[in-house]
Order: C-alpha cells, then structure tokens, then sequence
C-alpha cells in the first residue's frame, strides 16, 4: 500500500534504473514493453509535431516531452473506454497511451475532414468519445468541477467506473480547482485528480504557484489522500494509480495524486523565443537528463529485458508519417460546419446566416 | 474628474514616437506607474515574461516586483484582489490574459466592480482597470478569438472601452486608469502590431465615452470599434474611389457610448452601417441600431443595417469565413446606397 502525504516523492526506479525498495513486479514482459513503446510514441509525435508546425501544417501545439512517465504510466492504470478521462491540453501522451490512434489525434491538429471534432477547436485540443477522453477546453481548470459531476453520476448510476482528472500545477490556484475538489470531497465521488505538476504554468514557477509544498498535501483540506509521486518513474506512477484506482471502484472515495514531473519545451510554440526570459538552460537540461524514457529502459536493461529503441523510434515515426499522408488525404471539411453543432438542430436564425453566407461562396 | 479628463489635451512635448498599439498600451502604463505611485499591475505572466503579446515587456524591470507582478493562475484572485486594492486607495491595472479568460472572474467582475459604488451609496468605489485583448484573427479558436464586450456592457457599473488606433490607445488607457470607474480595457489583438503611427510621448488623454469621426462624409455613416476599424476605413477609400462619401465613426468607447456623434453623422448622411466581429444576437449595435431608429425615424433614407460575427463559436478551420472583412461591409453599403 503507497503512503499519502509522504515528504518525498513515492519512488520505484531510481535514476540508475534500480529498484527502489522492496516490491514485487505485478506487470508482465509484454505489458512493459507497450508501456515503453506508448512513451517513445509519445515522444516522437511531439517531435513529428514541432516539425509540422514549422512547415505550417497547424498552427499550435504543446510538447510533453518530459512528461511520458506521468501520461504513460496513468494511461495504462485506467481501463481505456471505460473510465472516464476529463483531460487537460497537455495530455497527448495520455491519449496516446489510453489507445486512441495517432491518426485521430493528427486528424483533430491538421484539422482535416475526419477530424472529430470537426476542425471547430484550436488544433491539439482532442477530444474523443470512444475513449470517453473528454473534449479539452483550453480554460485552464474548468474541467475539474465537470469531472466531479462526471463520477457522481457513475456514483448515481452505479457504474463500476471511475473518472480521472487532469491538470497542471498552475490550474490548481483557480477557484473552480478547489470547487471541484471539495464537491468531490463531499459526494465521495468515484474521481482521481491527477496534476501533472512540470513545475511551470508558463513564465510562473511552483514558487510563484503556491506556498504550499507541494499539491498533494492540498488533498488535506477537502478530505481525501493525496498522494506525491515521482512522475518521471512510469512504475511509481502506474503502481500509485493503478492502487488509488482500486480502492476508488470499492467505493472509497476521491484521491489526489500529484506527478512531479518538468517541461522540458516550450510552453507552446506561442512561447518558444521567450523562455530564456524566466527559466536557465541549466535547468532545463537538468531535467533533460532526468529523462523518464531513458529511466526506464535502464530498468528493463536491468531486468534483462532488452527494447530495440531505434527501431521502436522508427516504427513510431513511420506511424505518424503515415498517419499524416492519410488524414491529410481527406480533405478539410467545407465552410457550412461552421453553422452545425451549435445546437441540436439550426435555428431559423442561424440558418439565415448560412444562407447568407452560401451566397456569398456561390457568387 | 480631472481636467485631463475633460478634454482631450494637446501635450506641450514635442517628442513623438512611431508607435504600434500595444507599443502604445506598454508606454502608457509606463508613463501612468512614473506619474503615480498608487498604480500596480499585475496579471498572469506580465513579469519577467512582459505577458504573452509583451504588453507589459520592460515594465517589472522598471517599476521593480513591487509594482508589477505575477499572480497565481486565478482571475478570480486577480479580479477580485484588484477590487480589493482599489478599495483601499490604489489603481490596479490588471491583466487577464485573454479575454477569453475573463470566464473564472466573471463575478468578481459584475457583482464587486460593478456594483460596489452602487450597492454603497458611493461611499467605496473601485477604480480599477482590466486590461484584455479580445478578438479574431489570430486562428486561435474560440478560446483565444471571442469578442465578450456585450456582456460587459450590459453590466451597469462598469466602463467599456476598445481602442483601434496607437494614439487613442495610450490616451484611452490613460483615461481609464485615472477614472473613478472599473474599465474593461479590449485590445483588438489581431491589429497589436499591424500599424504605427506618431504618438505623442507626453500626457495626455482621450476622454472616456467620446467617439472619433476618422472620416467625414455625406452618403452613408459606418460605425465600428476595435479590430474591425481598419477594414472600415478601406470599405471607405475604396466607396470613396467610386464617388462614394463614407464617414466613419470610431466608437472608441462602448459604455458610455458617444450617442451624439453617431445621431450626428447619420442625420446628415441618412444611412447607418454598424460593423463589429462580435456575435450578430445581442451584439451591442442592436442598442446603436435602437437608437438610431428611435431619433432619427424621418431622417433614415435607407434600414439601420449591421455586419457583425455569426452566432456561433468562434470556429477555427473557418476563422476567415466567420470574420466581418471589407468585402461583406461593401456589399452592406452597396445595399444600403440601393435604396
Ligand atoms: C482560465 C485561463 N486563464 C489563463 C489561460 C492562459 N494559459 C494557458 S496555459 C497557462 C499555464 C498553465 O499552466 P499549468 O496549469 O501548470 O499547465 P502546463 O501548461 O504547465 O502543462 C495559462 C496561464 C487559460 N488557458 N485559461
Ligand atoms: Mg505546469
């Protein structure tokens, strides 16, 4: 049983990629083999990403390189298109993870016409039903309190499901963060409020965040464990989540679960030439070197379990390649979705503005 | 009042700089934080970062932490302590990081700023200033692109001003920051940086509630503010090119609104065209269009008309369909000079 409230991060593999204390594998060789390749995965479409964006295929993204432990880990503890997953818009590694096709996720950047979300929202803010991973809403924190509604009414229907929420350090200072926390305190709700705390909610740093020491011990004040895990070791994260998710489907109520983790690229692309104003390179390349890919194949090296990393990179790189040429095959969808979704149907009001506009395009 | 207020002053410096409009926000909180003490700015990333457009750039490295720093990820707290302050005797500019944003403050916004002299019977009152860019045409999807000023305006209590020129911005946000009234301070993002002009480097400032005629003409009136402005102004040169005579009326403010101004020009021209890229329903033209209607019934030779956003989210693949551009306003005024 993982402690809550520990002063240090809970730890599984050191840096070395050596166990740490005594504990016993409960994951078996194929299982860690896919935990590794969704991580290289994750890694690589980050990077696949950035070099689209360059050629201006989309327009925005946010790397989580340096965050594949915290996603990976937690993607593999939950059961994909079961639990619900009310995420934030950091989570490409938590979506790659939970299983949901590259392809879907280029479909919804490039905004082409199987995008699912119909090329309506900012390019990598997902959102897909099938995985019951939540549409991402880029207002930081306002998905926290709907994630609580979300496991009471698993609670209501009696649902054997849990629902996870996810978030940044810098979302728990808003109010509606605390709101979310302390209804699901109250209902006892079937919910996992993950932060995936990289230590900067763009140019403001923990410090600047909060005087707490850290964001599990916040779990105190509205009644539930919270638990401080390394988010670098993809073993401690899935080992806390898979537990805390346990005891939540027994009926134990909510949890916090706090992945300390780091940033390692820019914010956004919005950000990239401003960083050097507000966080050193040194620091940065400290947690570089803090990788939680390389961690891990320290440990499965150790465990005599050998990965062909070049050849995963390879495979994963191919895959989105190929995802690319695919979805971007399809075309994007015409002007006259703009006027669809708003409601059930289109109002008489709105359907005049799309004549309107129809007009205007046929002229 | 002061007697800035009063008027727009001319300034007795000879110093001008070519300036782009968020140049000239950052100039004017410089100038405001070096004239008075009592002023502070503060925001999501305004600090070492100077806020994501740089509207705040150099202004930490002047004015120390003290003055100008960064808060918690809360515009809740950024709101709602700026009330605080100016309760308590100082002028906070506040910023939300885009108006998008302002969602989490909402009520600090409406029911303290707003309401707070009111509810008191003026004996506390909240001079405050939010500052915000709003607006599309960044392809930043509705979360980065909507244009909220109607709800706002429709909050009695608060000011609401979007400037669409350097020279008004610095002088409008002056105004603002030494009004006795919260301000809601739009920055038409999408035109931060798409042209200079001379703006003087001393004080002055441009009255709160005062439109501006940035062209005179007898044929048809357009009415607008912020972002769309520059489109505006080509709808009229390129009217003007065909013999048309276009006057363009820059509301500048949008709550108090210069009714005069704008009854003024639609009386001599006879023909009103109310443009902003805010959603058609509920747009804040609807009360200019009421009005219009109501004063000036016998001198309309042709319906108060509007171009405006659709009502729907600000899309993203569709951001150039769903923006107003000049040549929805010129078939507008093609009808409208029809009748
Ligand atoms: C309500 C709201 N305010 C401000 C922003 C602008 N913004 C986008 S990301 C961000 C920082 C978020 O930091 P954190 O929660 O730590 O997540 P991270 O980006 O570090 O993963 C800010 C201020 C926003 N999206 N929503
Ligand atoms: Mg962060």
């Amino acid at each position: 049983m993982h402690k809550p409230f520990t002063d240090k991060p809970i730890q599984r593999i050191g840096e070395d990629g050596r166990k740490i204390g005594r504990w016993t594998l409960d994951l078996t060789e194929d299982q860690l083999r896919t935990m590794h390749r969704d991580m290289v995965r994750a890694r690589v479409f980050d990077e696949k990403l950035v070099t689209i964006l360059r050629q201006g295929k989309t327009s925005f993204y946010a790397q989580s390189s340096g965050m594949e432990g915290t996603q990976v880990g937690l993607a593999h503890a939950v059961r994909p298109g079961h639990d619900w997953i009310w995420p934030y818009y950091r989570d490409q590694g938590l979506a790659i993870g939970l299983g949901v096709s590259v392809r879907d996720l280029l479909a919804q950047c490039l905004g082409t016409s199987e995008d699912l979300c119909r090329a309506r929202q900012m390019p990598h803010h997902f959102g897909v039903r099938n995985y019951n991973f939540v549409s991402i809403s880029s207002s930081i924190a306002n998905q926290v309190a709907p994630a609580t509604g979300t496991a009471m009414a698993q609670q209501y229907l009696g649902t054997d499901e849990i629902t996870v929420c996810t978030f940044g350090d810098g979302a728990t200072s808003e109010g509606d963060w605390h709101a979310g926390l302390n209804m699901a305190g109250v209902a006892k709700a079937p919910i996992m409020f993950v932060c995936e705390n990289n230590q900067w909610a763009i140019s403001v740093d923990f410090k600047g965040q909060t005087a707490s020491t850290n964001i599990a011990v916040k779990a105190h004040a509205y009644g539930m464990p919270g638990y401080y895990v390394d988010g670098n070791d993809v073993l401690a994260v899935h080992s806390v989540v898979s537990e805390v998710a346990e005891r939540m489907r027994a009926g134990e109520g909510p949890a916090l679960v706090e992945c300390l983790t780091y940033r390692i690229g820019s914010h956004s692309n919005a950000d990239a030439d401003a960083e050097k104003q507000y966080r050193s390179r040194e620091e940065v390349e400290l947690w570089r070197s803090r990788d939680p890919i390389t961690r891990f194949e320290r440990f499965l090296a150790a465990e005599g379990l050998s990965v062909d990393a070049a050849a995963i990179r390879a495979a994963a790189q191919r895959e989105v390649e190929d995802a690319i040429t695919a979805t971007e095959a399809t075309g994007t969808p015409g002007w006259d979705v703009m006027f669809e979704d708003v409601y059930e149907d289109v109002p008489a009001h709105i359907a005049l503005q799309r004549e309107y506009v129809r007009a205007e395009q046929e002229a | 009042m002061t007697a800035l207020q009063d008027k727009e002053t001319a300034v007795s410096t000879s110093a001008t700089l070519s300036l782009n409009l968020i140049q000239a926000i950052n100039l004017a909180m410089r100038e405001e934080m070096r004239l008075d003490e009592r002023v502070v700015l503060f925001g999501e990333d305004v600090g070492a970062r100077g806020g994501v457009f740089l509207a705040t750039e150099g202004l930490q490295a002047e004015f120390g932490r003290r003055r100008v720093f960064d808060t918690p990820l809360s515009e809740a707290s950024i709101v709602g302590a700026a009330v605080g302050m100016a309760v308590r005797g100082l002028r906070p500019i506040a910023e939300i990081q885009f108006a998008d944003y302002m969602g989490p403050g909402f009520d600090q916004i409406v029911s303290q700023a707003a309401k707070i002299r009111y509810r008191s019977g003026g004996q506390f009152t909240a001079p405050l200033v939010i500052r915000t860019p709003s607006g599309g045409g960044v392809r930043g999807g509705h979360h980065h692109s909507q244009s909220p000023e109607a709800y706002y305006a429709h909050t009695p209590g608060l000011k609401v001003v979007m400037p669409s020129t350097p020279y008004d911005a610095k002088g409008l946000l002056k105004a603002a920051v030494r009004s006795d009234d919260p301000v809601i301070f739009f920055e038409p993002k999408r035109i931060y940086r798409a042209f200079k002009e001379d703006v003087p480097e001393g004080d002055y400032v441009v009255e709160l509630g005062r439109a501006a005629v940035r062209r005179e003409g007898a044929d048809l009136t357009i009415v607008g503010y912020g972002g769309v402005m520059p489109d505006a102004l080509k709808v009229a040169d390129a009217l003007k090119a065909e013999g048309v005579s276009v006057e363009v009326v820059d509301l500048r403010s949008i709550v108090p609104w210069d009714r005069e101004t704008v009854l003024n020009s639609v009386a001599k021209t006879g023909r009103a065209l109310l443009v902003s890229e805010a959603p058609r329903t509920a747009n804040f033209m609807g009360e200019v269009a009421y009005t219009i209607q109501e004063e000036l019934f016998d001198a309309l030779l042709a319906p108060v008309s509007q171009v405006a956003g659709f009502d729907t989210p600000y899309p993203y693949a569709q951001d150039k369909v769903y923006l107003p551009g000049p040549n929805r306003m010129l078939r507008a005024a093609a009808k409208l000079l029809g009748y």
